[in-house]
This record gives C-alpha cells, structure tokens and sequence, in this order.
C-alpha cells in the first residue's frame, strides 16, 4: 500500500513487475535503468546468484520533488519468476500499488503465462489486494520472435482481461518506457481516486509523469512528447 | 491469511547500512591520507564517526577562551545540522577561526540519510588569522595560534570538494552493498519465515483431516462391533431353534424337512463365523482387544485346531498331518492362539485342491521362542500379494467373480492376536506350489497378564495411501 508521510511530505509507491521466470522482468527493469537519468534513479540492485537466474528479485528506486514540495519515491520491484521462490514473490508483492504483469507472447508459453497469472491473483488475495482495485498493465513481451502470437491474438486478450496490453521486445528496449508509463499514469489515476493527490499533495497527473518522463530517454518509443498515454 | 509487513517497506538508519567498525577504519585512513578530519552523521544527527587530523592544538587553544568556546560550538552546531539542500554537492560552512568544512548530505535512493563534514582545513587563500578569531580574547596570542595553524593541512576549497566527491562515491559504494546484503538477509529470512508459515497451516489442515479420518474411522469399527453383536442374538436363535426342530423338539420332521433344516443350521453357522471375526476385528481397531494368559500346551493346541478343520478337509479329499514336535508349554490366551492356527488352516483347506496336503507343525526356536507353521500344498500367493495378505479386508483375488469366498478378515486377525502376544506372523509362498503360514511366539510374552489392551495399529497393517 502506498505509504504517505504527511509530515516529512512523502508519498512512497511500489511498483511490481510479476510474471513466469525468462519472461523478460528483469530484463525491463535494466533498460529503464538505462533509459532513466541518474538524476531521478538510484542503482539497480539485483539480488541473484551465479546459478539461478534472479534468486530473490531486483529493485530500482525512482525519486523526485514535486513543484510544491512533496517528495515521491517510487520503488520498482521484479518478483523471482522460478516457481519455488513462492514466498518470495508474496513478499515482495505486498502492498503493492501498481503491477506490471510482463508475459512471454510466444504461443508455447500461453499456458505458463496463465498460470502465473492465477499465481499473482492468488498472491495478492493472500496480501489482502484486490486484483479490481490494483492497476494492472500486461506487457507482451518478445514480439519479435516468430512464434509470438499475433495481433488478432491480442484483440483476443484484451476482450478477457481488463488490463491494457503494450506489446514489447524487452530486450531491444522497445515497448519499456511506453508500458512504464501506462502503468503509471495509471497508479496515478488509482492514488488520486483514493488519496486525492491533485487536491491534497497539488500533484497531477501530468506534473506526477513528467517529473519522471522529463528524465527519460524516449527516443524510439511511441509516447507523444509527454502529453498523454500511448493510446 | 496475511503477511507480516516487510522489512522492504521500511527505511534503515545510515549506521544499520553500514559496519561501523569497518566503516571507522576506512575513515580514519581516509583522513589520514588527506590530512584533514571526518565526521559522519545519520539524518537524527547522531556522530557515527569522528576522526580528528591536526586541529586539536588549534581548536584546543580556541577553546581556552570563553568567547571562542562559544562560537566553536555554534560553528559544530552549524556543520552537523544546518540544513543544506537534498543534493549530490558539496557546502562550504566557514568557521570564525578562518578554516572551512565542506559539507554534503548522504543521498541514498533519494533521501537524504546522513552528512559528511570534510574539515576543518585551511582555505589556500587565507593569508592571516581573521579579526573574528584574534578579537574574541583581549589576551589571544595570535603568532601561538598561528603555529598551531600550521598543523592544519592548507588545501584549495575545490581541491577539499573534489576530495570529498571522492569520499562520497566510496560512500554511496558502501551503502548500496551494505544496504544489499541486509535485503538479501533480511529477505531470505522472511521467505523462510514465509515458507515455514505456509507449510505450518498446511500441517495444520492435515492434522485436521487425519484427526477426522481418525474419528470417522473409530466410528465404524464401533458401528461394526455394535452391529456385530446385534446380528448375532438374532442368528444365535436361528441355529437354536433349527438344532431344536433337528432334534424333534417341534414334532418329527421328514426327511426333506431335514435336510433344509440342515442347510440353515451350516449357513447359519458360516454367518456366525463371519460375524464373529467382524466383531474381533472391530474389536481389534479399536483397541479393545484382552489377552486372557495360561499355560497352553502347544501340542494340545495343534491337535484342536486340526481336529476343528479335519471334517472339512477330509470332505475335500486333503491329506491333513499334525507333528507337535517337542515344543514347550506356551504363556498365552488359548482361545484366540486356537482361532489363529484354525483360521490359518481353514485357509489351507480353502485354497488347496483335492489331493492336496495339509501339514501343521511346531518347532523350537532360539530365543525362547515357538514357531508353529501350518503348510499346504494349494495355489500359493504371488510375491506382488505376498506382503499385503496380512491387511483387513485384503483379497489377493478382489474381483467380484473370484472362486473362493471370505470377508478378508482372518489373516488380519491371526496378525493382530499373534502381534498382542508379542509375537510375529510370516508367511512363505510360491504361486502353484503352496504356502506355510508360521506364528511365531516368545515362550513368555513381555506382556502384563490379562488386562492389556492391544494397539489397534497391527491390525490395519501396512496401509497404503
């Protein structure tokens, strides 16, 4: 749960990038450490170990001031995608406010990606999150390769789940920046509607984004100068 | 179900980031190497590390006067906690004596989580001791003060930011990996902690689930029993009154009257049997189970049993032989040793074709104890039937068309009373070659006489899942 420290003028939010392991969480998390200037962004820590890939998880700090002063501290957390770190990824689920779910998008991986889906649901039920109230953004990760499922595919998704889908090739860096942001404008949205932000704390939404964006390479991405979201 | 809150969620105190021994140490050469004192302070303002570098003549003559004691404290209070902006860079904080402190916040994933003070140093461009020094004593002996000032290092304002730019990478190093450890420490304890939590209410519900089996379990064997014994008063009255009209009680019968009068009374007899090991092996589930102890004579013992089964064997057309051997008086229940060997011999007869051999014996073994073996000559068990066949309601054959009858219940039994006794069954078998049963006894059973009740375990058997 989003914290706030009204004395100090804080707001500290936790994002979680959830999904199957060798889905690409990781990997997002590096190139938005890559993308973001330093000014904004602590180090990327990842906590891993020569033989298994992310054995506990990574975490990049995101930080500024707003124009009137309040503090925002956003936290990115990957969850370990190797299914015995299970009590890991409760852990780090907890209070989350925001969850990018990164999916593998090749047709062999459909029925993995189902089935952490149902994991992050069960998960955040067991952390007492409700998967209506909690934004959630489906990245399809790994567009470029030949087995990923197609466009008509995605209409598909997009008529199950209510999350908005941006499809990605992670590794490239494509589709990072632009899932980021959907995710956060809408963490923004959900923290307004619950926290007030634009009239308690004077931050809006676009001021809350542009903070961030401003110090984003955007280069390539199909975000419209800061404006608005990507659709 | 909910977690504990995470320590992910909390903030740490600078001195929890880092070993402020280890941390000492590298400040302390680090100050060494530079000439020029260190001190580093959490965001509450308490001094983790002090390490002071040629000031002390100078700042200890200052503080001979009442007015320098004054101002050196204000300046302290200055460097430690003037606020200065939650940025990456460097503030000069000039001290009344003329010296300098460089100061910059200790920025950790945005938040300011302590300072370092750099100093004091002596600024290159200062040439003379500034009149807010000389004046603060009317006695303030400036050329002693001045040597003293020579003990502080001179250096360049940049040159003193630069050196402190560098400190405070090594800095931000050394959170970060400190800071990582304590997650990876912290964390690992936590999915533990988690795990543990986890399988702790997994155990739980079994626990719940067995403890139900449990009950549901004893709630039958007290059905059967109940049961058991309620089937049994009615059927004793169908065979009495049948031997009754047998024996002409009811007036003279023909011979056809006989004859089905027969029928019932066998039949009758047979469902007495089978009610009757229904009622022990309840009784043995539920650990109801008496050892009434005497001195059995082993021969005498092989001889009834024998004798109870040798009508139906000759009928059958078996060889039947009985070998006591040698074998001592036994301490043990009679009644239900003699129900052992007739059951185990019932199912020789049963399962051996005509022609075939019975032979029941005893034998000597070390140890004090007695084997007594029943050996035939019938269809044998195979190895996969082999280890099962001691089990409750067990059938080698379970189909529904299979050529020899039986609730499944005698082995079981034989196993439960054998085992009451201390003893232990065994069985040897080849399929199409015949099988010996052997009851192996201790002469004396470590048992306390009489009253001991038996636990009902032995009886289920291996079970599988």
């Amino acid at each position: 749960m989003v914290q706030l420290n009204n004395e100090a003028r804080e707001i500290a939010v936790k994002v979680v990038y959830y999904g199957p392991a060798l889905s690409g969480k990781t990997t997002n998390l590096q190139a938005l450490y890559q993308k973001i200037d330093p000014a904004v962004r602590g180090r990327l820590m990842t906590l891993d170990t020569k033989d298994d890939r992310t054995l506990f998880f990574d975490m990049m700090p995101v930080f500024f001031r707003t124009a009137s002063g309040v503090k925002v501290k956003l936290k990115l957390y990957t969850v370990p995608g190797q299914v015995i770190h299970e009590s890991t990824r409760r852990i780090v689920l907890q209070g989350t406010d925001a969850i990018a779910f990164v999916a593998d998008s090749r047709r062999s991986e459909a029925a993995s990606t189902l089935a952490y889906w149902n994991n992050m649901l069960k998960n955040m039920e067991a952390n007492g999150l409700d998967p209506q109230a909690v934004p959630i953004v489906i990245q399809l990760n790994k567009k470029d390769l030949p087995e990923a499922r197609g466009e008509e595919d995605l209409a598909d998704l997009r008529r199950v789940v209510q999350s908005p889908v941006v499809p990605a090739v992670a590794i490239r860096g494509e589709g990072v920046v632009e899932t980021f942001w959907t995710l956060l404008s809408l963490c923004y949205r959900n923290l307004d509607r619950t926290l007030r932000l634009a009239d308690h704390w004077q931050l809006g939404e676009q001021e809350f984004l542009s903070r961030i964006f401003d110090h984003v390479d955007r280069r390539g991405t199909r975000l419209p100068g800061g404006e608005a979201g990507p659709r | 179900m909910s977690l504990a809150p995470s320590f992910l969620q909390q903030s740490l105190p600078l001195g929890d980031l880092l070993d402020l021994r280890a941390f000492a140490d590298v400040c302390q050469s680090f100050a060494e190497l530079y000439r020029v004192g260190l001190k580093v302070f959490d965001e509450s303002g308490n001094k983790l590390v002090d390490v002071k570098v040629g000031n002390a003549d100078f700042c200890g003559y200052i503080w001979q006067k009442a007015a320098g004691r004054e101002q050196c404290v204000a300046t302290v209070g200055r460097v430690k906690s003037e606020a200065v902006p939650e940025e990456p860079r460097p503030v000069a904080v000039h001290c009344f004596s003329g010296c300098h402190y460089v100061v910059q916040p200790v920025m950790y994933e945005g938040d300011a989580i302590g300072r370092v003070v750099f100093g004091p140093f002596v600024p290159d461009e200062l040439t003379a001791l500034p009149a807010s020094l000389t004046s603060i004593a009317p006695d303030f002996d400036v050329a002693l003060a001045a040597g003293y000032m020579q003990k502080i290092r001179r250096v360049p304002q940049a040159t003193a930011e630069k050196i402190l730019k560098h400190f405070m990478d090594l800095l931000d190093v050394m959170v970060f990996t400190g800071h990582k450890n304590i997650i990876a420490a912290k964390l690992h304890i936590e999915a533990v902690q988690e795990s543990f939590r986890e399988l702790a209410e997994k155990n739980k519900q079994l626990e719940e689930s067995y403890a139900r089996l449990k009950e549901l379990d004893r709630l039958k064997s007290n059905f059967l029993a109940t049961m058991s014994h309620e089937l049994r008063t009615p059927l004793t009255s169908v065979i009495g009154y049948s031997e009754m009209m047998l024996e002409g009680l009811g007036g003279p019968l023909t011979a056809e009257q006989r004859e089905y009068l027969g029928i019932i009374m066998e039949k009758g007899e047979n469902l007495l049997q089978l009610i009757t090991s229904i009622l022990d092996i309840s009784k043995i589930e539920a650990g109801r189970v008496r050892l009434v102890l005497s001195e059995v004579d082993v021969g005498q013992l092989l001889r009834d049993a024998v004798a109870t089964i040798l009508p139906l064997a000759r009928k059958k057309g078996l060889k039947v032989t009985c070998e006591p051997g040698g074998a001592p008086r036994l301490q043990a229940d009679r009644e239900k040793l003699r129900q052992c060997l007739v059951n185990l011999a019932s199912n020789a007869v049963k399962f051996t074709p005509a022609g075939g051999t019975l032979a029941v014996s005893s034998r000597t073994l070390p140890d004090e104890r007695v084997a007594l073996d029943v050996a035939d000559t019938g269809i044998g068990i195979s190895d996969e039937h082999l280890s099962r066949v001691f089990d409750v309601f067990y059938q080698v054959d379970g189909s529904t068309t299979r050529e020899y009858g039986g609730a499944g219940l005698g082995l079981a039994i034989v196993k439960s009373f054998v085992e009451a006794h201390g003893g232990e069954v065994a069985v040897a078998s080849r399929a199409g070659q015949g099988s010996t049963f052997s009851v192996i006894l201790p002469v004396r059973p470590r048992l306390e006489p009489a009253v001991t009740p038996v636990d009902p375990t032995p009886a289920v058997g291996p079970r599988t899942p």
